[in-house]
């Protein structure tokens, strides 16, 4: 996999992530009690042998670069390659701001070009997986095709909030992409894409240089779609197994750290390695006889009360007498004495005052922003 | 190679045999300590947060893992164009080589490597002990006196005060005589095994002590007592925060539980004095539906479906349902399968405890199962008992 470079792109929409996303892009969102999203992404893409990982930020990216720092984490941090950050910027033929996926690719031409790599994974940020992709690039190989888009059939996927850009397609029986549709009412296609495609770097500048010079924007619906539906490339599909999560709202972020509760579960996103950034906190620590039960404790935490079915981060305390049930609670938040939550998704630094008691309904957490004190 | 102010050599080679089993396949620097720590992480955060960024690092016994542990150096910011940490084992020049015969011998043998950095001050440790320590402030108290050689010292208990090396002072901190376990002492200051040295006075004490064939070529017995017999300006700096000797299993057992005292007497939470470690980079812990923990830390990557009390568990640690863990020390990937009772004992790392065994006694002494030892069901280990892994193999 030395022949193959990542690339990721952290500009999809995030409305529906609210508070969560507004002061960050979805890749920095923080998960599993001490990751980022971003790090299953990288980590996955290392993991596969790849030592040339670009990142396309787009807004709200200081959060993102403060985390990937050299990429020293996930052992990016090389002479000639490495991690490479390719924040917008402005020029005669670049736009600043990009207004999606193929603008950015075209901003970002020079580095396409400059890579010395044969193939290139190009991924969104806002899916969890913990992917092999040389068994991607084996069957990729093996069929010929110009492009291979990962999929699953995980019928949990099959849904589509609209405005997101999500592709559906079915499959003939050699793996070609025979239809696709990008943002259906109701998906009438069983294989959801996870906007991974992998192709030959120069066909991927091809692909962009030509669509910038015939005035479109959308890599989706100008490209891909028009690639299948033209029969121009052979598109085929190659089906990730494993469980997959989209983060595109936040009952969605909710879900995900919920699922991981379960054991197996965990042990399966887990498989590989997922690395991350480096806090040196020490281990977490129990006074008294706290109730624990059902949940992740990240370390640097300190527990003195009643912790069910949640999700604690690093540096998290939770006072004598409080209660937190079915909660993420990021770094450094506070649950004081005698306060109780439920349902709530407590981000960054937040407080909860002694006595506090803030129950959320199963169907839609409470979310407290980063550095709120209530 | 730029100038240094001060270059510290941390002398790593002790085998510590009394920490039997725990240190056979490995020196005594990196053993475990603490959930997430190895000894020698308090020594080189401690040179990290004090602004020394030049660490020769002497090994000898086993050095495999410490090696491996200490890699670049990036855990404690020691990856650096100009300094970093360095490991320093023995070599061979023109035909002979030798081991390091003695502490003093140790640093003789590394002169070439601290005169690169053409220092002003040496900075010697030990990887012996746990301790958070400003070795910068140290430094200045040396510079402050116009001292040949700083010693840090403690204040122990005076009925203790027999078990150490006793420096006697003046009313200036001025050090006037040195005792090796004096059997009635006129001090309770012990020596920690820290020295400052000028760099050129030592230079000249190294150079005279390896010329005298009868010397044992050691910091304690030769060049401290030839310096003060030669006059040349010693002092005591007193240090008085927690610091405790690992170099026995009662010992070692011992700082690990200190640090689920309320408060702790060391604060590992200090956000700007962080003891730094290679982070094994693992899930946070899980605590299963039934499972029971009290007064006891816990770190990332353990899986817990039993019950742990008063226990430091390390990184990846199983402990089964039903299991139940008790005052003990459960070092990384160690499984305590189901139904098993782990009492007053040290688990090494990616040991094996069977459904059912019993390790350890209420009371006595610390059981311990050694590195990689497997436990088939229902062993029962006794108080005081050391398990080895190579001896179960030939059973």
């Amino acid at each position: 996999m030395k022949d193959v470079m990542g690339l990721i792109y952290t500009g999809e929409n995030d409305i529906r992530l609210r508070e969560l996303t507004l002061v960050r892009a979805v890749a920095a969102l923080p998960v599993a009690g001490r990751y980022r999203v971003i790090d299953f992404l990288m980590s996955s893409l290392v993991n596969s042998g790849m030592r040339n990982v670009g990142v396309i930020t787009q807004k709200n990216y200081h959060s993102l670069m403060d985390h990937l720092g050299s990429g020293k984490e996930w052992d990016l941090h090389g002479k000639n390659q490495g991690l490479v950050i390719l924040p917008p910027f402005l020029t005669r033929e670049n736009v600043g701001v990009y207004a999606g996926l193929l603008d950015a690719l075209k901003s970002n031409t020079g580095y396409l070009r400059r890579s010395r790599q044969e193939y290139i994974v190009l991924t969104n940020s806002h899916t969890i997986y913990n992917a092999d992709f040389r068994g991607m690039l084996r069957q990729h190989v093996e069929t010929g095709a110009d492009i291979t888009i990962m999929y699953t059939r995980d019928p949990a996927m099959r849904r589509c909030a609209g405005g997101d850009e999500t592709a559906f397609f079915s499959t003939d029986e050699t793996g070609r992409i025979s239809g696709i549709e990008i943002d259906p009412t109701e998906p009438s296609r069983e294989c959801a894409s996870l906007e991974v495609y992998l192709l030959k770097r120069e066909t991927l500048r091809y692909l962009v240089e030509q669509g910038a010079a015939n005035g479109l924007h959308d890599f989706g619906r100008d490209i891909i779609q028009r690639l299948v539906n033209e029969g121009s490339m052979k598109v085929c599909g190659y089906e990730y197994k494993d469980r997959v999560w989209r983060l595109d709202s936040v009952q969605s972020y909710f879900r995900f750290n919920m699922d991981i509760l379960d054991t197996q579960v965990r042990h399966e996103l887990f498989k590989h390695p997922v690395y991350t950034k480096v806090r040196d906190d020490m281990p977490a620590r129990y006074i008294g006889e706290p109730n624990v039960q059902g949940s992740l404790i990240a370390n640097g935490s300190v527990v003195e009360g009643t912790v069910i079915n949640s999700v604690l981060f690093r540096g998290v305390r939770v006072a004598k007498g409080a209660v937190v049930r079915n909660c993420v609670v990021m770094q450094d938040a506070q649950i004081q004495e005698g306060a109780e939550i439920d349902h709530c998704i407590l981000d960054k630094q937040a407080i909860i005052r002694r006595n506090g008691r803030l129950i959320g309904p199963e169907a839609y957490p409470i979310v407290i922003a980063k550095d709120v004190v209530i | 190679m730029r100038k240094k102010q001060c270059v510290a050599m941390l002398l790593a080679g002790g085998q510590g045999s009394r920490l039997g089993i725990l240190t056979k396949k490995m020196a005594k620097p990196a053993v475990p300590y603490g959930g997430k720590y190895r000894i020698i992480d308090f020594p080189l955060s401690n040179c990290s947060n004090s602004g020394i960024d030049v660490v020769g690092v002497l090994t000898q016994y086993r050095p495999l893992e410490l090696n491996a542990y200490i890699g670049s150096g990036s855990p404690w910011d020691l990856d650096l164009t100009n300094g970093g940490v360095f490991v320093l084992p023995p070599y061979v020049t023109g035909k002979s080589g030798e081991w390091y015969r003695g502490t003093a011998n140790a640093i003789y043998q590394n002169i070439g490597f601290i005169q690169q950095y053409d220092p002003d001050y040496v900075l010697i440790l030990s990887g012996d002990h746990i301790y958070k320590m400003d070795y910068n402030a140290m430094l200045m108290d040396h510079i402050h006196n116009d001292a040949d050689c700083t010693i840090a010292v403690r204040e122990v208990p005076w009925e203790e005060a027999s078990r150490f090396g006793i420096m006697n002072t003046d009313e200036n901190n001025r050090i006037v005589e040195f005792e090796e376990k004096p059997p009635k002492p006129k001090s309770n200051k012990a020596s920690m095994g820290v020295y400052i040295f000028t760099w050129k006075k030592l230079y000249q004490y190294l150079t005279e002590d390896e010329a005298d064939p009868k010397s044992s070529n050691d910091f304690g017995k030769n060049i401290i007592p030839n310096m003060l017999r030669d006059g040349q300006r010693l002092f005591a700096y007193t240090f008085d925060g927690y610091w405790k000797d690992v170099g026995t299993i009662e010992s070692l057992w011992e700082a690990n539980m200190d640090l689920l005292r309320q408060p702790m007497p060391i604060d590992l939470y200090d956000k700007k004095w962080r003891v730094y470690a290679r982070n094994p980079g693992m899930p946070p812990h899980y605590v299963a539906p039934g499972a029971k923990i009290s007064g006891s830390l816990v770190t990332e990557g353990c899986e817990v479906f039993g019950e742990v009390a008063g226990s430091v568990l390390f990184a990846g640690v199983t402990v089964g349902a039903g299991a139940q863990v008790t005052d003990s020390v459960v070092m990384p990937h160690a499984v305590i399968e189901r139904g098993a009772i782990v009492r007053r004992a040290i688990v090494a790392e990616g040991a094996h405890i069977g459904p059912g065994c019993i390790v350890g006694e209420e009371t006595g002494n610390i059981a311990v199962v050694g590195p990689g030892a497997s436990l088939g069901a229902g062993v029962e280990v006794k108080a005081g008992e050391q398990i080895d892994a190579d001896l179960l193999q030939k059973a």
